[in-house]
């Protein structure tokens, strides 16, 4: 670890999604609002169509301050971000891929120049020269796309790179192409989504209703070509990683969650930018954009969540830790390895292992989940946290550093016993001494289900079982809860019918 | 076992290369970002809106926001060469000072957007605001950027704030090395500003006189906090004695003089030439003395090259077609301009 860890009371998961949404959001509609305004103005201009020229002037003011302005300083924004919460994976994907992005800036530069000289160049220039400038600028736009795509899905599968390191193994990675026909297709439905706001405000009249009609099938559009694509994307993820995210909630319920999203635009667009255009109105348009933004965030949720252990699959953890010097940090210990370091050995360890994805309250509490619990449960719990549910990376350093954390996290729990936090008794105490000392790693009907293993063995058996828990697995603690936590535990596993057990 | 992985510890091309572009890209940079943000503070201090001739103050206020736009892109390439080449001190030094490194993109919307609000504007009178608060928000961020980057320059004073405050809260602590060479940047940007105002403003008298003025005053500033720069914050002069920066230092005092004549004797553009070289060798003194105060940490030279030349070729074909593409469309709007107004 050479890298300071930023300690803040934030959520970083939550924070870095927010504003890559949001750019994102932004920066698709700066690619797909690029070809909506060269296309319109190719129509209105042939057509000699006056209200429409002046529509899409007004747009284009709209187009360059976000796009121009805010697009470009949230990309800012989340470089800014992954370099304090991941340096080392910023450093990892800058190295590795440093003219990829400069090649990039080269269609930045002209993407940024484009759209000034577009807006500015509405009475300047002559309709031929405007008309190229704006294809200019939707080149430039989308050219970037089509670059930061290939680093972007190097992330979720780096592919044949792992084993060669070789640039365009990288690049060219086995998701890049189906991200590119999506990400086009959502540039374009935002394309239609944006222009639907702005049309949202002009008068009802025949004007609007073709001007609604002819952006709602921009989103049309953009949709069928996302919706395809997005099947064929999740097709090609690896099975390894969509496995992992079986048992996971957000992953699962973001991909439900984007398909009912889609379906919500759908409709909503067939409705009033096809069938009723003069009601649309600024309401209807922001709930479209709503929809559009709920469909998008959901997807790049998922995305970001079926990467999980990684920041970079195979390659790099989450917690910026280094896949191919793991073993370095299990023999010498991550504190030999961590440059750093403010003299709390706990607070470092936990920083530099947990806190990218934990808080120790708040944003996924960890201390409330080991309230009631003891060093030793503690200890081996973080020695097994790759099995943990919740794909979280091994933790990298030495059975007396897990001690260490182990000791940083119990004193500040609640150290009563879990029947008095919890005020509970009999099997109801001992669902929870379940929960707390087992359930985690093996929970009935779910994760890591043990139930044919665990349920249907006599109260000898249990005894003999808890016992002989330090011995079953490496990554498993011993069983070190206090005699009436056990006693409960065995009432409770007596009570549960093996098969049929929630 | 862990398996056998690439090793992203290489630089995919020579370092000299990469430095060349470094601090070519980092001075387009300090140059727009001098028009602009020293372009704005002679506006703003000289008084524009009341003293100037109106035909010029709209021209001028207009081209703040582009300026804006071409700073903040030419400011994306040397910074992503700058962590190419110094992951570990750079990154370390903006984690330590996290909060307000982060605050700079929230600082430069509100500048940004200001400057389109004043520009956007059709009378004078609540320019001043918006050009007030945009005024703010580039000193911020260049405050921070001073004081980050000479952070940057010591990690042992990088671990010591660590170990004091993890929160992102801290601020370079050797206050002399960040603010003096915050003002010798601020006072070489001011020169630039009244360098381009009295360019900007070659109709009206008052703006270039008013240009001339800062172009002076900036310059004499930059000389003094320069000297004292490179004498009080201890290891500046040692860094600068024993290397390369003593020569390019040397040639980049010599040119900003000669820019000074230069501009003296009103040929603006030979002078503006000398000027951009003067800053291009300051650029490469900075550059010189960070790798001297960093050389007991840190060497860049030691780091393996891999060149990935393929990629980098193909980057070289499509900068120049960029630059190609920048020229035809500015080109077309300039001679459209023309053609309208005859
Ligand atoms: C890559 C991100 C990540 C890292 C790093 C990480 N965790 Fe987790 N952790 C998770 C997720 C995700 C969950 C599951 C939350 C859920 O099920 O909703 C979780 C769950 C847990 C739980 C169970 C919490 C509960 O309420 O059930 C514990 C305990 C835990 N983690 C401890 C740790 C410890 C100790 C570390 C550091 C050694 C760590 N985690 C590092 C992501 C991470
Ligand atoms: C930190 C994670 C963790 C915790 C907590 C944990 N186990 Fe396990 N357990 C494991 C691992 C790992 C294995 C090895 C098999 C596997 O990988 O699933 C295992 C295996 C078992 C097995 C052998 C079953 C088989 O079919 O392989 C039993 C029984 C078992 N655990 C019971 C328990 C009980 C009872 C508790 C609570 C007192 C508990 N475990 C707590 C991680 C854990």
């Amino acid at each position: 670890m050479n890298y300071p860890f930023w300690d803040t009371q934030l959520p970083y998961g939550p924070l870095m999604g927010l504003i890559a949404v949001v750019h994102v959001f932004v920066s698709h509609f700066a690619i797909g609002g690029g070809l909506y305004l060269v296309i319109a103005e190719t129509a209105a201009r042939r057509a000699e169509d006056q209200a429409r020229l002046a529509f899409l002037r007004t747009l284009s003011k709209f187009f360059l301050l976000t796009t121009v302005v805010f697009g470009a300083l949230t990309g800012v924004a989340i470089w800014f971000i992954i370099g304090l919460l991941n340096p080392t994976a910023t450093e990892a994907l800058i190295h590795n891929f440093v003219w990829g992005w400069a090649i990039e800036w080269t269609f930045f530069l002209v993407e940024i120049a484009a759209a000034i000289v577009y807006f500015y160049g509405w009475e300047r220039l002559s309709a031929r020269d405007h008309l190229r400038i704006g294809w200019i600028y939707f080149a430039a736009a989308w050219l970037s796309l089509a670059v930061i795509n290939g680093i972007l899905t190097f992330m979720l599968t780096p592919g044949n790179w792992l084993a060669s390191g070789d640039f365009w193994d990288g690049f060219l990675n086995p998701t890049y192409w189906a991200s590119l026909v999506l990400r086009t297709g959502v540039c374009v439905l935002l394309a239609g989504t944006y222009a639907l706001l702005v049309a949202s405000r002009l008068p009802a009249d025949r004007f609007k209703t073709s001007v609604v009609r002819y952006n709602a099938l921009w989103a049309l559009g953009g949709l069928l070509v996302t919706l395809p694509s997005f099947f064929w994307y999740f097709r090609i993820i690896p099975a390894a990683n969509l496995q992992a995210a079986t048992f996971m909630v957000y992953p699962l319920w973001s991909v439900h969650g984007s398909l009912l999203f889609a379906a919500a635009l759908a409709f909503l667009v067939l409705v009033f930018g096809c069938l009723l255009p003069r009601r649309m109105h600024l309401s209807v348009a922001l709930l479209i954009m709503l929809s559009a933004l709920g469909w998008f965030a959901s997807f790049e949720w998922f995305r970001e969540s079926v990467r999980k252990p990684f920041a970079i699959t195979g390659y790099l953890y989450a917690n910026g830790l280094e896949v191919s010097r793991m073993d370095a940090y299990r023999k010498d210990g991550l504190l030999a390895h961590t440059t750093f370091r403010t003299g709390d050995d706990g607070a470092d360890l936990f920083r530099h292992t947990c806190r990218s994805c934990h808080t120790l309250r708040g944003y996924r509490p960890l201390l409330a989940a080991l309230d009631g619990t003891d060093p030793a449960f503690i200890a081996g719990t973080i020695r097994g946290i790759h099995k943990l549910k919740g794909n979280m990376p091994p933790f990298p350093g030495t059975a007396a550093e897990a001690g260490a954390l182990a000791d940083f996290l119990h004193r500040r729990t609640d150290r009563r016993p879990l029947a008095e936090i919890y005020r509970l008794e009999g099997t109801a105490l001992g669902r929870k001494v379940y929960e707390v000392r087992c359930g985690r790693c093996h929970e009935f009907g779910g994760f890591n289900d043990k139930a044919e293993s665990i349920l249907g063995l006599t109260e000898k058996d249990y005894d003999d079982l808890l016992k002989n828990s330090g011995e079953i697995a490496e990554e498993m603690p011993a069983f070190s809860g206090s005699p009436a936590e056990k006693e409960a535990l065995i009432q409770y596993l007596l009570s549960q019918k093996p098969g049929g057990a929630k | 076992m862990n398996p056998v992985l690439p090793s992203y510890q290489f630089l995919p091309a020579p370092l000299w290369l990469i430095d060349t572009l470094h601090i070519l890209t980092l001075t387009l940079h300090l140059a727009a970002m001098g028009l602009l943000f020293g372009g704005v503070m002679v506006f703003f201090f000289g008084r524009a809106a009341d003293r100037w001739d109106s035909a010029v103050v709209p021209l001028i206020r207009k081209s703040f926001p582009t300026l804006m736009a071409a700073t903040i892109t030419l400011g994306i390439a040397p910074l992503l060469f700058v962590q190419l080449v110094f992951p570990q001190p750079i990154y370390s030094a903006s984690i330590v000072s996290g909060w307000f490194w982060l605050l700079i993109i929230a600082a430069l919307i509100v500048a940004y957007y200001c400057l389109y609000a004043a520009g956007f504007s059709k009378s004078a009178a609540p320019c001043g605001k918006y050009l007030a608060v945009a005024l703010l928000g580039m000193v911020y961020v260049s405050l921070v950027y001073s004081s980050v980057f000479s952070l940057a320059e010591r990690p042992d004073t990088t671990k010591a704030l660590y170990a004091a405050n993890q929160a992102g809260l801290a601020f370079h602590a050797d206050h002399a090395h960040w603010l003096l060479r915050w003002m010798h940047m601020i006072s070489g940007i001011l020169a630039i500003g009244g360098f381009f105002i009295r360019l900007a403003g070659q109709k009206d008298p008052k703006a270039s006189e008013a240009g001339r003025r800062f172009f002076l005053g900036g310059m004499i500033l930059a000389i003094v906090f320069g000297c004292a720069y490179l004498l009080v914050p201890a290891g500046v002069f040692q860094a600068v004695r024993g290397g390369p920066a003593l020569w390019t230092l040397t040639l980049a005092v010599l040119l900003a003089l000669a820019a000074m004549h230069l501009s003296r004797n009103r040929s603006p553009l030979w002078a503006g030439l000398f000027l951009f070289l003067s800053m291009l060798g300051m650029v490469a003194t900075r550059h010189f003395v960070r790798l001297a105060l960093l050389e007991k940490h840190f060497r860049p030279d030691s780091v393996p090259v891999s060149p990935q030349w393929v990629v980098f070729g193909l980057f070289l074909v499509c900068f120049v077609l960029a630059l190609g593409t920048l020229y035809y469309m500015t080109a077309l709007f300039f001679r459209a301009t023309k053609a309208t107004s005859k």
